[in-house]
């Protein structure tokens, strides 16, 4: 499993993953119909439009004033008898975890999901350090044992075949009898649960993500539908949170509103099977639950972003619509975008995460259709804000020497008017000499569009020859 | 300490000197906002505000929706008899496992193997006594604790829960008053809407992924 970012190689991957036939056909399937059923749930809750301004408002309230809620909800931690760590940096967050891990002498430590353990490299770090970290959500389990990085937000596993997860059961549970029979997808899900279940039972330590921290109880959330969460957070000793500091909402009626918004945009459920509230360890009278609950509060860039142009990404919740709707991460799938986060979210994120030198090649990797804000519950401006990093990386001189050039090229084209004109006719024809049935097949100079789409050929004459001064002056299309 | 104290002074130096508000503003801001829980400043949806026979009508049949069963009891005296029929249908030994439940204490369970305690690795059948149901989603919310035990939630294979037929509210609104006039926060409160499900191999939704094949509730008249 590697997190050395390969994001500068955003092109090269892409080109790859267009090219492997087996990932276009998986990805069409799994990605199949996550549009429709967003669509369906959204459309039949008449106030959902309201409740997606209710959450941007709540969010941006609480960013706002988000020192002051960290606080608030630390002291209720506290109050609870839970501990809160403060991690300014990935490798702060996989030294406080390794420690507390160390003080209960940890062999093994069973994981629910958890983005913020993917972007600190959590599993290697803590495999290197000899103790055996198990991923128990169904997905992920199946990408750890494959040795892979997930490929999707919420579907860690979206990309794996039917085929290949029965592989890696045969190869990696070689205590089974060889000759079983894993025919049926219930014969896979049977084994993955009996395998884990056990599992549950022997960790020390578990540790789960957060999908929201509230700062009036104190309490982490998970939002789930497997239940492997909840087993990994009540059986073993201690449990431990890792969340990063933008998950803090002010109340539970405020968690309810971003919950109508998540369940729908994410799976097109109205309401995940788990959501679970855990505060504090267990009580005295509680006959369950773990004898130590810690909180890790990642910052790692994030503090730094408030108050620029990219603070509303801190809105953000995860739940994968903007993917789901992007036309390149439909076609290149996540793994093209190098690092934990892809498609439009971790276009814009990631760049702040791990730099713009690092990251700086995915905010290009958009058509700019403006489907992922539309659909994106929070009303994050993504397209936007994938806008702010081409400006920023054009100023900072990190555009190949060969855009910049062209771009320069445009730019005094399109400062003489007279110069555009004829430069957009004699376009306008060559396209046109060149299609046929109104596509361009093949097109000198832009070979990375038409090895894998077809270019419109354009139908009239160019936009300015079509939207001239009327006689009087007033602009409108010729007739 | 120092990680914590360089974080909370970034945002401070960008929400506050440089955003041109003052602190005690903000801090104003955050008490009032605080002061607000209870109340829910978003739109509650039209689903979220159901009544009487409609509201329990919606809450069965969201149930329903979310691959859960139903039956409604006349009288919690009623639940041992019933507990037996629905083990005999569903193939299961005739045992359960639960908490300390005061409600379940007084009932007769001589005709099964109804043991008290956390939950074990093998659980064919748990029981745990809802403290709402939520008609808006068909959601299940129970708190932790000696009469519920969280690990029964998801470790039995089939996961039974009662609900008095006044415990149902109408949405997360009303859920959340009453977990909080319930008494101190729990360890966990648990929101379950049917049947745990995975669709990560294949991308076909499977029923038990981790927890419960199977979810029952029991709806008492009172
Ligand atoms: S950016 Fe919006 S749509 Fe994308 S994952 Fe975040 S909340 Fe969901």
């Amino acid at each position: 499993m590697t997190h050395q970012p390969t994001t500068p190689q955003f092109k090269a991957n892409s080109r790859a993953a267009i090219a492997d036939g087996g990932l276009q056909e998986q990805m069409t399937k799994a990605l199949g119909n996550s549009m429709a059923k967003r669509a369906y749930a959204s459309g039949a809750l008449p106030e959902f439009d309201q409740l997606r301004d209710a959450a941007r408002d709540l969010k941006n309230h609480t960013l706002a004033h988000l020192d002051l809620y960290l606080e608030a909800y630390e002291s209720k931690v506290q109050a609870d008898g839970g501990q809160v760590h403060w991690a300014e940096t990935a490798e702060d967050a996989r030294e406080i975890i390794l420690n507390i891990c160390r003080s209960v002498d940890a062999t093994s430590v069973n994981k629910g999901k958890s983005m913020i353990s993917e972007e600190i490299g959590l599993n290697d770090f803590l495999e290197e350090k000899g103790i055996a970290p198990v991923e128990t959500d169904l997905g992920e389990y199946i990408i750890q044992l494959r040795k892979e990085t997930p490929s999707h937000i919420i579907g860690p596993a979206i990309h794996v075949t039917v085929p290949q997860v029965r592989e890696a059961f045969r190869t990696h549970h070689p205590h089974l009898p060889i000759d079983r029979d894993l025919e049926g997808l219930d014969k896979l899900l049977l084994e993955a649960r009996a395998e884990l279940r056990a599992k549950y039972f022997e960790a020390e330590v578990g540790i789960t993500g957060a999908n929201m921290l509230i700062a009036e109880t104190g309490q982490s959330v998970i939002v789930t539908n497997e239940g492997n969460g909840d087993l990994s957070q009540s059986l073993p000793k201690v449990h431990i949170v890792i969340a990063s500091i933008e998950k803090v909402v002010p109340t539970l009626e405020d968690a309810s509103t971003v919950l109508r918004v998540l369940g729908r945009s994410a799976t097109g459920q109205e309401m995940s099977v788990y959501t679970t509230f855990s505060a504090g360890p267990r009580r005295e009278e509680d006959p369950d639950g773990p004898e130590e609950y810690h909180v890790v509060l990642l910052d790692n860039g994030r503090s730094a972003m408030v108050g620029t142009e990219f603070q509303e990404m801190l809105r953000c919740i995860r739940c994968g619509a903007c993917m789901n709707h992007c036309p390149v991460y439909r076609s290149v799938g996540g793994h093209a975008y190098g690092w934990v986060y892809p498609g439009p979210m971790g276009a814009v994120l990631t760049p702040s995460l791990i730099g713009l030198k690092q990251g700086g090649q995915l905010p290009n990797a958009s058509t700019f259709c403006g489907r992922c804000e539309e659909v994106c519950p929070m009303r994050i401006p993504l397209p936007k804000m994938m806008r702010h990093w081409r400006e920023r990386e054009f100023e900072r001189q990190l555009t190949p020497a060969g855009t910049r050039r062209g771009l320069r090229f445009w730019a005094s084209a399109a400062a003489r008017p007279g110069v555009y004109r004829a430069g957009a006719r004699l376009a306008a024809w060559g396209l046109r000499l060149l299609s046929s049935g109104g596509r361009v097949k093949r097109l000198p100079l832009a070979g990375a569009w038409t090895d894998v789409r077809d270019f419109p050929a354009p139908e009239g004459g160019t936009f300015m020859d079509r939207y001239r001064p009327d006689a009087d002056g007033k602009r409108g299309a010729k007739r | 300490m120092s990680g914590r104290v360089r974080i909370l002074s970034r945002l401070r130096r960008s929400l506050s000197e440089e955003a041109g508000v003052t602190d005690e503003e903000r801090r104003e801001a955050v008490a009032a906002r605080l002061r607000l829980a209870g109340a829910q400043t978003a739109p509650v949806p039209e689903i979220a505000r159901t009544e009487g026979a409609a509201m329990l009508e919606r809450f069965e049949a969201k149930l329903r929706g979310v691959d859960a069963t139903v039956t409604r009891l006349g009288a919690m005296a009623d639940l041992p008899g019933a507990m037996v029929e629905e083990l005999r249908a569903r193939n299961l030994p005739r045992a359960i496992r639960m908490g300390e439940e005061p409600d379940f204490a007084g009932l007769d369970w001589a005709e099964l193997d109804a043991t008290r305690g956390v939950g074990r690795l093998e659980e064919p059948a748990t029981l745990s006594r809802g403290l709402c149901g939520v008609a808006e989603t068909g959601t299940v919310a129970l708190r932790s604790g000696p009469d519920n035990p969280v690990t029964l939630t998801f470790l039995g294979e089939t996961h039974f829960m009662v609900l008095k037929a006044s415990d149902v509210v109408p949405g997360l609104e009303e859920m959340w008053a009453r977990v909080r006039r319930a008494g101190p926060m729990s360890r966990t409160v648990n929101l379950v809407t049917g049947p745990s499900r995975s669709a990560d191999i294949g991308q076909v939704l499977q029923l038990g992924a981790h927890g419960p094949v199977a979810v029952h509730v029991f709806i008492v008249e009172d």
